[in-house]
């Protein structure tokens, strides 16, 4: 592929002392984003992510979060995308919101089924629940959690403001492991916006949108219907992503504004930004 | 076309997990739902751990009980499982209109098509609806999500008895290949027998074959076996009937096994009714309507009668289901449940005919019926019968 065409699928190359962005969405299967233009009229689920990859060269799974990973399922989705495309992987609620099954077994079918995707896998993303605080036994499910991931790229995004530690970053960065840096509402309790980079491999950003309204809704529709201003993402680089690119050998930012396809339309923007 | 969302919510072992709800003691005992004290009686339905041990569903009683010796049996109280099933439809009523409910077993479809402006993904609904479930209800329904309804099935088969699964559009036939045959919907024992017969085992050895193969075997059905057999399924949801793909359904589960005529008759008319005033509702008239009885020692006979033309009357609805009852029912044997099943369906002419009169009989008929679901739309469903005479025989 050519340099000018990656440049145009998102990859902003380093300039200088910054290193390149990979820039995507969360998620790309959206039925509304044909009603909003940005799959052609008629587009069908199938075909979703061959135009997806054509305008960006990765691409958050949010499916995994809602069923556990399947190895034939993902192979089936590899194989309609391009094999310089990369994927993030959720890992899936029982292991982050819902743990009442055992969840070493969970783990154990997480693994086998994410194994076709680990070539082109940029990392898993740990998303961890709001009421999910820094106590004794969280800290250790969360340690078991990571030894029992261990050998694949993985990022945390926590969502309680009590992980906001130097010591829970230096443990991150003791095992190499990404600590998600999230834009979403100014809400209190809710993880602070930070530009540290636990792992030099790789920064993780997810521009979740900035509506307070919406966001404590419990609908996705309203939680995440935002669109982020060329001046907010302007300030945005300026205050955060310059600082995380100088830190990191590479970086990964996606959009999970999805609403009326925001997503795509501000992760191009903040390409063009770039 | 739009690719369609079709949610599968399935609260496995129904009737146990009601009877759990009801009682936290019988948690974690093998539980089996059958009549004790009718004569071979049958299995309802089993909890996971009797199921771990071989009982199944319709198996007799006596039989179960030498499987799962430590099994506790309760008798079936369907008036429990279906307000538990109403309670249920409420929880999912608000994602859509379009649901289509089994009869007091837990099962619901529900096509959330179109609905992502409201309510965001598909997988975001029924995860979400799952957790409400849980709740509120406390009952812990598997989902699955698919572009049909007989994919969506499958998937939550394969999903028992906890998960969700979710099959990608376009990715039906690929999900259903490997597959055992018994798994697709709709196939009767003999007819995987018969497969077996050709060594086809799995759905995608099924799918392999063209349809001038499978009608040589199979002739009409071979349609539907093609169809099926790559994931392809264009029936609706129905919305409140169990009867997809245009019929409606009603099942009535006798608490002791039925032996009386009189028994069978009454409950059959009640179910007539319940059948006619949803075909008037919808504006529909059934050409056929066929009885299935279950016997207790677990066979099946189905017989039909039709109607040109369609019908919504509940007189002559009834007199057909009770001409198929008397076809159907030929055998000595008590009977252990029965369902009427109304198809064919037509949509119901506004315009007088032109030719035939219609007699007073009729005419008088059409008014009581239109009067009674005045009362039934004003103050319930059991609010008003139709009686029944029946003729004393003298010896």
């Amino acid at each position: 592929m050519s340099e000018v065409t990656e440049q145009k699928r998102g990859v902003v190359e380093r300039m200088g002392e910054l290193c390149p962005v990979l820039i995507g969405t969360s998620g790309y299967s959206y039925t509304e984003w044909v009603d909003s233009g940005f799959y052609p009229r008629g587009t069908r689920a199938p075909q979703m992510l061959p135009l997806y990859a054509d305008s960006f060269p990765i691409v958050e799974l949010n499916y995994t979060w809602y069923q556990m990973i399947r190895a034939e399922a993902i192979s089936r989705m590899i194989a309609k995308a391009p094999d310089t495309f990369l994927f993030a992987a959720k890992l899936t609620r029982t292991l982050t919101h819902e743990r009442e099954r055992d969840w070493r077994q969970e783990l154990k079918l997480y693994r086998e089924g994410i194994r076709p995707l680990q070539r082109q896998l940029a990392a898993i993303l740990i998303q961890l629940p709001p009421d999910f605080e820094w106590t004794r036994n969280n800290r250790s499910y969360l340690a078991q959690l990571l030894d029992g991931l261990q050998g694949f790229p993985l990022a945390v995004e926590f969502r309680h403001i009590s992980w906001a530690k130097d010591s829970v970053f230096a443990e991150l960065q003791r095992r190499q492991v990404t600590l998600v840096t999230v834009d979403g509402p100014s809400l209190p309790g809710l993880f602070p916006c930070l530009d540290i980079v636990t792992n030099p491999s790789l920064f993780f950003v997810r521009f979740h949108g900035r509506n307070c309204q919406g966001w404590q809704s419990g609908n996705m529709q309203k939680k995440f219907d935002y669109s982020y201003s060329a001046d907010e993402l302007q300030e945005w680089n300026g205050r955060y992503l310059s600082s995380l690119r100088a830190q990191a050998d590479k970086g990964v930012v996606f959009f999970n504004n999805h609403v009326r396809a925001q997503a795509p339309g501000n992760a191009s923007l903040l390409r063009e930004i770039l | 076309m739009q690719d369609r969302s079709i949610i599968h919510l399935n609260v496995t072992d129904f009737a146990v997990a009601v009877e759990r709800l009801q009682d936290s003691s019988l948690k974690r005992i093998p539980l089996i739902v059958a009549p004790e004290q009718a004569a071979r009686a049958l299995v309802y339905d089993m909890s996971e751990e009797a199921y771990g041990d071989g009982v199944r569903k319709g198996m007799r009683l006596d039989l179960a009980r030498r499987y799962c010796r430590r099994a506790r049996i309760l008798i079936p109280r369907p008036g429990l499982y279906r307000k538990a099933m109403t309670a249920l439809v409420a929880q999912a009523i608000h994602y859509t209109p379009l649901l289509e409910q089994g009869e007091e077993d837990g099962h619901l479809f529900m096509d959330v098509t179109g609905t992502h402006r409201l309510f965001g993904p598909a997988p975001d609904i029924a995860w979400r609806l799952r957790k409400q479930v849980l709740k509120k209800l406390g009952l812990d329904p598997v989902w699955s999500l698919a572009s049909n309804k007989l994919v969506s099935k499958v998937a939550s088969r394969m999903a028992r008895p906890l998960g969700e699964y979710i099959v990608g559009s376009g990715e039906e036939a690929e999900f259903l290949a490997p597959l055992p045959l018994s798994l697709l919907p709709g196939l009767s024992s003999q007819e995987v027998g018969l497969l077996r017969d050709f060594n086809l085992e799995r759905i995608g050895q099924l799918a392999q074959l063209s349809r001038e193969q499978l009608a040589v075997p199979f002739r009409r059905r071979g349609e539907y076996l093609y169809d099926a057999s790559r994931g392809h399924d264009r029936t609706p949801v129905m919305p409140g009937g169990t009867g997809g793909g245009g019929q409606f359904c009603r099942e009535h589960h006798f608490e002791g096994d039925a032996a009386e005529d009189s028994e069978l008759q009454g409950v059959l008319t009640s179910l007539v009714h319940e059948i006619g005033r949803q075909l008037r509702q919808e504006g529909k008239v059934g050409q056929r309507v066929g009885v299935r009885l279950t016997y207790s020692d677990g066979r099946d006979s189905v017989r039909q009668a039709t109607q040109a033309g369609g019908t919504d009357n509940d007189f002559l609805l009834r007199q057909l289901a009770l001409t198929a009852l008397s076809r159907a029912w030929q055998r000595r044997v008590r009977i252990r449940s029965c369902v009427l099943i109304c198809d064919r369906l037509l949509p119901r002419s506004r315009q007088q005919t032109l030719f035939v009169l219609r007699s007073c009989r009729e005419v008088q008929q059409e008014k009581i019926l239109t009067a009674m679901d005045a009362v039934h739309a004003r103050f319930g469903s059991g609010s008003i019968r139709l009686g029944q005479l029946f003729e004393v025989k003298r010896r």
